[in-house]
């Protein structure tokens, strides 16, 4: 990674004018691979820690430690039959998922990963990340709408309501964060951590970023896209196998944003003594990857009317709780 | 007990007002030159159990309906058309268990022909 | 506890199809939903119709023990033994003591597997991805392998005959059972620890599908699912057979009637099962607990109309069978799920849509029982 670092810093620095444009093509491409690597190791994690949690083993003939299996299962799903039903909307169905996971990557994109370069580094770039991120709730809308299917329809509409519900707390929480690095710039915030990480100063802020983080993600215990038993599978019960790839890369794709951004924005992000601050970075979002996998082993999914009144009744609140916190401190 | 089938809802109205709310089984037993529909109540305060016993003959066999008194006969009756051909009357028609039977002979009847072909409903 | 809801009167059928990712086995369940509130299930059952009632009148009394077991998947133990007492009554055959005792322990192990089975998926169906599911089956796998040691099969045992069993308990089985109830007895109290302090799980269950006393009467429901409401009644203390009444029986109540109080009368049922199998290995008479070799050709019937009541785990079984020469007349079956089906409509109206499968699940519904 330092290599890189300076690889691309002494690109940049270079006289040339086609240089910048290279350095910044380099980094996206070394991000999209990131993205790729971690997630899939996200995806080898997930069912080792879930077994676990079950006293079994999880995956472990294929490869070494089962690091192969998902590999595995990825190539079988991408040999299944893909057919649309008769009632869908070709171009919106087909169109909805690759849109979805193209801006997921490109958020992480915009994310801090390395103290020296990055595309986030100007003055509102985390107003910026959450404005496209609530771009998620209208693409599920036009899975689930334009699947021509009913369960399907119902589920996202669940889902869009579940997740307008958990963007507001979300947002004061990231408005007290502004206020606390004087800053919307990631970085800048990122970096007025180097004194002392923003979780002690705002504990009751990552509590309710975190659980607002679990609902975005749709995931335990607000899955109810995948509650079989209820809505078979939400607005992704049409996806016929290969997408279903791409959903759940989209799916380990966001849960990597999310840890990301909670490492930054509470744990410091790069700052670290001796390893490369990419290093750090991935070890903080690695362990809140941990509990937010830990969680989906553990707990009882909430219905959906409990979800709401969650949100808007306990989070908000609290989340006010913690700007007024923010302006004091 | 044996009960005529004109005289069984008021006999059922008398048994629930003893307290046998409880109905434990509505069914019925083929005896070939009669068939024999048994009501199975239960007192669950004393724990005593009463049958009544309604003997009808095999043509046109057809029972009034007690689901009025006790809710449970519901599906207990719908399993006696289904099986037996029993007309269930003073009620709405009951919805087969087994849907989409088409032309067979209630299966439970000793006059059922093993082996005959049949045609499914679609 | 959610608020009144408010629909616009505009209703929508959903299909909950007769293949379920989650295991209840084939069931279809038509819903009618406002909104998020429910109007109206209609079950549709017989996917599983066999014909069991009218196979059993074509083979004699020893060949059909199979067709019963085969009824309940989770418990064959219950349903063999039911029937092997209905032809016992027929022909007027005495069960030996110890073959009683030993009955029990059977049964009674048996009834701690199925709620152990039952957790797991209770927990299944409501969102829990399979965690309780694994623990559960765990301690499950432990009591199928003591009844492997007995009968030689994990599930469909066929080990019981007229009179007693197919055979006595091999040596050192008296240890190993009690061992493995010491075991499942520290693991309960982990579950209900981990369940009842999970706020989720408590706004699941609580005040989900209550039914009261009357009303849980007057819809005929039975076993755990009555017992829960607050009527005191099992047929293993009102009609008591076998050792039940020596061994101070004692019906688990619970008044509240929601699914919570479904989920807490089998969890207390579990622990009353323990200390009944303690019981009943510590108080075993010596001696012979093998009964009649199966043999095809057996004495005729003494008595024509034979009844015999059982509770099962999922509730209360009835076997009335009318004896014929060498094979029954007419079997007539009340199986437990099937009543209890019949009553999820009135339970699940005006739920709200996630509750029905809180309420299916606390009804502990074995299809094969249902379609018979």
């Amino acid at each position: 990674m330092l290599i890189g670092e300076s690889w691309l810093v002494s690109l940049l620095n270079s006289p040339s004018p086609y240089s910048e444009v290279l350095g910044l093509f380099a980094y996206a491409v070394f991000v999209g691979l990131l993205v790729i690597v971690v997630d899939y190791f996200l995806g080898w994690l997930e069912r080792k820690i879930v077994a676990k949690a079950q006293l079994r083993h999880g995956p472990t003939m294929v490869g070494k430690f089962g690091l192969l299996q998902n590999l595995a299962d990825f190539t079988k799903l991408l040999a299944k039959a893909s057919y649309l039903p008769k009632r869908a909307d070709r171009l919106l169905f087909t169109l909805a998922l690759p849109f979805m996971l193209a801006l997921a990557i490109f958020l992480i994109l915009l994310l801090p990963l390395v103290p020296s370069f990055g595309f986030g580094n100007f003055a509102s770039s985390l107003v910026l990340v959450f404005a496209l991120f609530s771009f998620t709730p209208l693409f599920i809308f036009i899975a689930g709408a334009s699947s021509g299917n009913k369960f399907a329809e119902i589920g996202s509409q669940r889902s869009v309501l579940m997740l307008l519900s958990y963007e507001l707390p979300m947002i004061f929480v990231i408005a007290s964060l502004g206020i606390l690095a004087k800053s919307l710039n990631l970085f800048a915030i990122v970096q007025a951590q180097s004194k002392m990480w923003y979780i002690f100063f705002l504990p009751i802020g990552f509590f309710v970023f975190f659980i607002s983080m679990l609902a975005e993600l749709e995931r335990s215990p607000f899955d109810l896209r995948e509650a079989d038993s209820e809505l078979i599978a939400g607005w992704l019960t049409d996806v016929s196998a290969p997408s279903y790839t791409l959903a759940l890369f989209l799916d380990y794709t966001k849960t990597f944003f999310g840890s990301l951004l909670m490492a930054m924005l509470f744990f410091g992000g790069w700052l670290g003594p001796v390893l490369p601050g990419l290093a750090w970075l991935l070890v903080k979002a690695l362990i809140i990857a941990f509990f937010i996998m830990l969680v989906r082993a553990t707990a009882v999914r909430m219905r959906i009317d409990r979800v709401l009144r969650l949100g808007w009744y306990v989070l908000l609140p609290l989340a006010v709780v913690n700007l007024i916190i923010a302006f004091i401190v | 007990m044996k009960v005529e089938k004109e005289a069984l809802l008021k006999t059922a109205e008398e048994m629930k007002n003893k307290g046998f709310s409880y109905l434990v089984k509505i069914t019925a037993v083929d005896n070939i030159s009669s068939l024999v529909v048994l009501y199975f109540l239960r007192n669950l305060n004393t724990g005593e159990e009463e049958t009544l016993e309604v003997e009808l003959s095999p043509v046109d066999a057809s029972v009034p309906s007690i689901m009025h008194i006790y809710k449970a006969a519901d599906w207990y009756e719908r399993e006696l058309k289904e099986m037996f051909g029993i007309e269930i009357t003073g009620r709405s028609a009951p919805r087969l268990l087994l849907e989409k039977w088409n032309g067979i002979e209630p299966p439970l009847r000793k006059n059922f022909e093993w082996g005959k072909p049949y045609k499914a409903m679609d | 506890m959610g608020q009144a809801l408010q629909g616009d009167g505009l209703t929508t059928k959903i299909n909950v199809g007769p293949i379920h990712p989650s295991t209840h086995g084939v069931l279809r369940l038509v819903v009618e939903l406002d909104g998020d509130e429910i109007v109206n299930v209609e079950p549709h059952i017989g996917f599983l119709h066999r014909g069991v009632e009218k196979l059993m009148e074509t083979r004699n009394y020893m060949q059909d023990l199979p067709y019963v077991e085969k009824l309940d998947y989770v418990a064959p133990e219950a349903y063999s033994e039911a029937y092997i007492s209905a032809v016992e009554s027929a022909l007027g055959v005495e069960v030996k003591e110890r073959a009683q005792y030993l009955r029990v322990v059977l049964l009674e192990l048996q009834r701690i597997a199925s709620h152990l089975l039952w957790l797991g998926t209770f927990l299944n169906d409501l969102g829990h991805f399979f965690t309780v599911f694994m623990w559960a089956f765990a301690d499950r796998d432990k009591i199928l392998r003591l009844l492997q040691e007995h009968a030689g099969a994990r599930m469909f045992y066929v080990n019981m005959r007229l009179g007693g069993l197919n055979r006595d308990v091999p040596p050192g089985f008296e240890e190993e059972v009690l061992s493995v109830l010491g075991d499942i007895e520290k693991r309960i109290p982990m579950y209900e620890s981990y369940l009842e302090k999970n706020e989720i799980f408590m706004e699941r269950t609580k005040g989900i599908g209550a039914i009261s006393s009357h009303r849980a009467i007057e819809l005929g429901v039975t076993g755990p699912v009555l017992r829960a409401s607050g009527v005191n009644f099992d047929i293993r203390s009102s009609k008591s057979y076998y050792v039940y009444d020596k061994l101070n029986f004692k019906p688990q109540v619970v008044s509240s009637g929601d699914v919570f109080a479904r989920y807490k009368v089998r969890m207390l049922e579990m622990k009353e099962s323990i200390r009944l199998v303690r019981e009943a290995i510590r108080h075993m008479p010596p001696g012979d607990a093998v009964g009649m070799p199966i043999r095809l050709i057996i004495p005729a019937p003494k008595n024509k109309e034979v009844r015999v009541y059982r509770e099962t785990p999922r509730g209360e079984l009835l076997i009335y069978m009318v004896a014929g020469q060498q094979g029954p007349y007419r079997v007539s079956f009340r199986s437990p799920s099937f009543i209890n089906l019949a009553a999820l409509p009135e339970i699940a109206k005006g739920a709200h849509y996630a509750d029905l499968f809180a309420i299916l699940g606390s009804l502990d519904l074995v299809i094969p029982d249902v379609d018979r």
